[in-house]
């Protein structure tokens, strides 16, 4: 290839392909989606055990995670972490300007707005998602995908589409635990570690926890989860390039997921809050 | 169902650690029983499959060994181990950190590549974090009458929480996992044997510089999302909420100042350190084909993230109290 004369442009060349392979690659992304969201039917109707079995696999986790405690503490354990932050900081900060009592409202509305949804889509991406794009990877590279293609399989509907059903079942009891190791924690360092009076503390909260943003903030969550569960999919069925490229593409699929989760909840509380915030001080 | 759910549970535990070999396996088992198995049973033959296999790790002693068998003891021995051999990697790479010769040309091309890796994901991430931060805080501003204010809110949240959060996240995502797949497949090629038969020690030349190249470039991304964050938050509350920028730009300094950048950086080169040594343990422990170097992979990230917040924790708490 090094002996081939060398073209007229050839840097205008290069560039001109890169161009087009970014745009070729969006396009078999899309396709990809299309083709996994559309055999969602076919999963459902012949593959329903396997889907039973992964959202079983889902919420334990594989390998050394699953002796940690699995996916449910992991995502826990994050927003615990979290939940504490906002003790942390909301007391230390509301009582330098003498109104720490309302710590309790600031864990009602950050948590339900802001932390809890990015955080569980953070943690559903590094655990589920980097799962399956490990598991998938390694069934690539073993030509695993094309041995099912051989056995008549569909191995989108199989692999990807049940792989996509699943996470979004196991979010939702994923997303409660989360929610409420973020209350428990703030709550407790709010009352425990900086003495507030619980009373305070439960009257400011439950005033300004508002039931609809809740169900919203679970609408994030389920999106979210959709859109992680399809991009690790993807990358775990296009691996390449032997053992390090299982994990190049793990480490790929994590960097695309989490910038769409978060961008996922940007717009979903663009499109629900709005201009207004759907917020009301006098309750 | 009970039955074939437990086994596919025991599957995944089991960490697929077969490779090749199993998956060929189990192919063939399933064209032999013919065509009208159905497809959950050809994963219910690889769970038992693999459960056989974590009998290997060769080098333990015999009471160990005894242990591994039973299985209630190997779920108790695994995280200790991890943990204790965790630490040991970290120590010895502390111990050989000054010791020359320090591997230069390796500590600058991994900078080089985990700035490459994180710089555009590091963007992308912080923008929309910083933006629905201030697009909540706003909210809540405007109902109080105070939305000039603005200003402190982002600069608080940015300076404080999202500029290192988000540097992890990307370091953890993107360089560390890069680190890890690379130190991976270099062990079960057994390149890291080699380069001990040659007298040369991996901790020092592959550990160290990769961990210092993560705590440095740690350090720097985490001032690039501070300016990208403050940034877009100037450009959406100016442009989209309406804050007039100079209120916005005075409102910056009110709560933060520059202890609270100092600690927020310093607590991003603490990430870029946990993070690049849970990277590289991950690699060098790596047992098994591609599937072993995906799930480490999978378990870099998830560790990674679960050390960050814990650390995330104990230094803002530690933050808070110096500031005050």
């Amino acid at each position: 290839m090094t002996t081939a004369p060398s073209t007229q442009f050839a840097r205008t060349r290069r560039v001109m392909r890169g161009w087009v392979d970014g745009l070729t690659r969006i396009g078999t992304q899309a396709e990809f989606y299309g083709r996994t969201v559309g055999s969602v039917g076919t999963a459902f109707r012949l593959y329903r055990r396997e889907m039973v079995r992964l959202i079983a696999g889902m919420s334990m986790g594989t390998g050394a995670l699953a002796v940690i405690g699995g996916t449910t503490v992991i995502v826990g354990f994050l927003t615990l972490s979290t939940g504490a932050l906002i003790a942390v900081q909301g007391y230390n900060q509301f009582s330098s300007v003498g109104v720490e009592a309302l710590t309790g409202f600031a864990s009602a509305y950050f948590n339900v707005r802001l932390i809890a949804p990015v955080i569980a889509g953070v943690g559903l991406a590094a655990t589920i998602g980097a799962g399956a794009t490990a598991q998938l990877g390694a069934m690539r590279i073993n030509e695993e995908i094309d041995a099912l293609e051989v056995m008549g399989i569909r191995s989108i509907a199989y692999l990807a589409s049940s792989r996509v059903v699943a996470g979004v079942i196991v979010v939702i009891p994923l997303y409660c635990v989360a929610v409420i190791t973020a209350f428990l924690a703030a709550r407790f360092g709010t009352t425990a570690v900086y003495g507030q009076s619980t009373g305070v503390y439960d009257h400011y909260f439950n005033t300004f926890l508002n039931p609809t943003d809740l169900i919203w903030s679970f609408c994030q969550a389920l999106a979210m989860a959709m859109v992680i569960m399809l991009v690790h999919t993807y990358y775990g069925f296009t691996a390449s390039g032997g053992p390090a490229g299982v994990g190049e593409a793990v480490g790929r699929a994590v960097r695309t997921s989490l910038i769409s989760a978060v961008f996922v909840v940007l717009f979903l509380a663009l499109a629900i809050y709005g201009q207004s915030g759907n917020f009301h001080l006098s309750g | 169902m009970i039955d074939d759910t437990g086994t596919g549970v025991r599957h995944d535990v089991a960490g697929d650690v077969g490779g090749n070999g199993d998956g060929r396996a189990v192919k063939a088992v399933t064209v032999v029983d013919g065509l009208g198995t159905p497809p959950g049973d050809e994963m219910t033959a690889a769970g038992h499959q693999t459960t056989t296999v974590p009998n290997r790790a060769p080098g333990l002693t015999d009471w160990t060994r005894g242990l591994r068998g039973f299985r209630p003891g190997g779920a108790v021995v695994e995280p200790v181990r991890a943990v204790g051999g965790f630490f040991a990697m970290a120590l010895d790479t502390f111990v050989l950190m000054p010791r020359r010769p320090f591997a230069w040309r390796e500590f600058l091309l991994q900078s080089w590549f985990v700035a490459r890796v994180s710089l555009l994901p590091t963007l992308m991430l912080a923008i929309p974090f910083t933006v629905l931060t201030v697009f909540t805080f706003n909210i809540l501003l405007v109902e109080f009458g105070a939305a000039d204010y603005s200003g402190t809110g982002a600069a608080y949240g940015t300076i404080t929480q999202i500029g290192p959060v988000v540097t992890v996240l990307v370091v953890a995502g993107a360089g560390a996992t890069a680190m890890c797949a690379d130190l991976g497949a270099r062990t079960i090629r057994e390149e890291l044997d080699a380069l001990r038969v040659m007298g040369i020690n991996p901790i020092q030349a592959l550990v160290v510089p990769r961990v210092l190249a993560a705590t440095a470039v740690a350090t720097l991304l985490s001032s690039v999302v501070m300016l990208v964050g403050l940034a877009g938050s100037f450009v959406f509350s100016v442009y989209i909420q309406h804050v007039t920028p100079g209120s916005f730009v005075s409102g910056l300094t009110v709560l933060t100042h520059a202890t609270d950048v100092v600690i927020s950086m310093s607590k991003a080169a603490l990430f870029g350190l946990a993070a690049g040594l849970i990277a590289c343990y991950k690699g060098i422990s790596v047992e098994g084909g591609p599937a072993a170097v995906g799930n480490a992979v999978n378990e870099t990230v998830v560790l990674t993230f679960m050390a960050l917040f814990a650390i995330n924790i104990i230094a803002t708490a530690v933050g808070v109290k110096a500031t005050q």
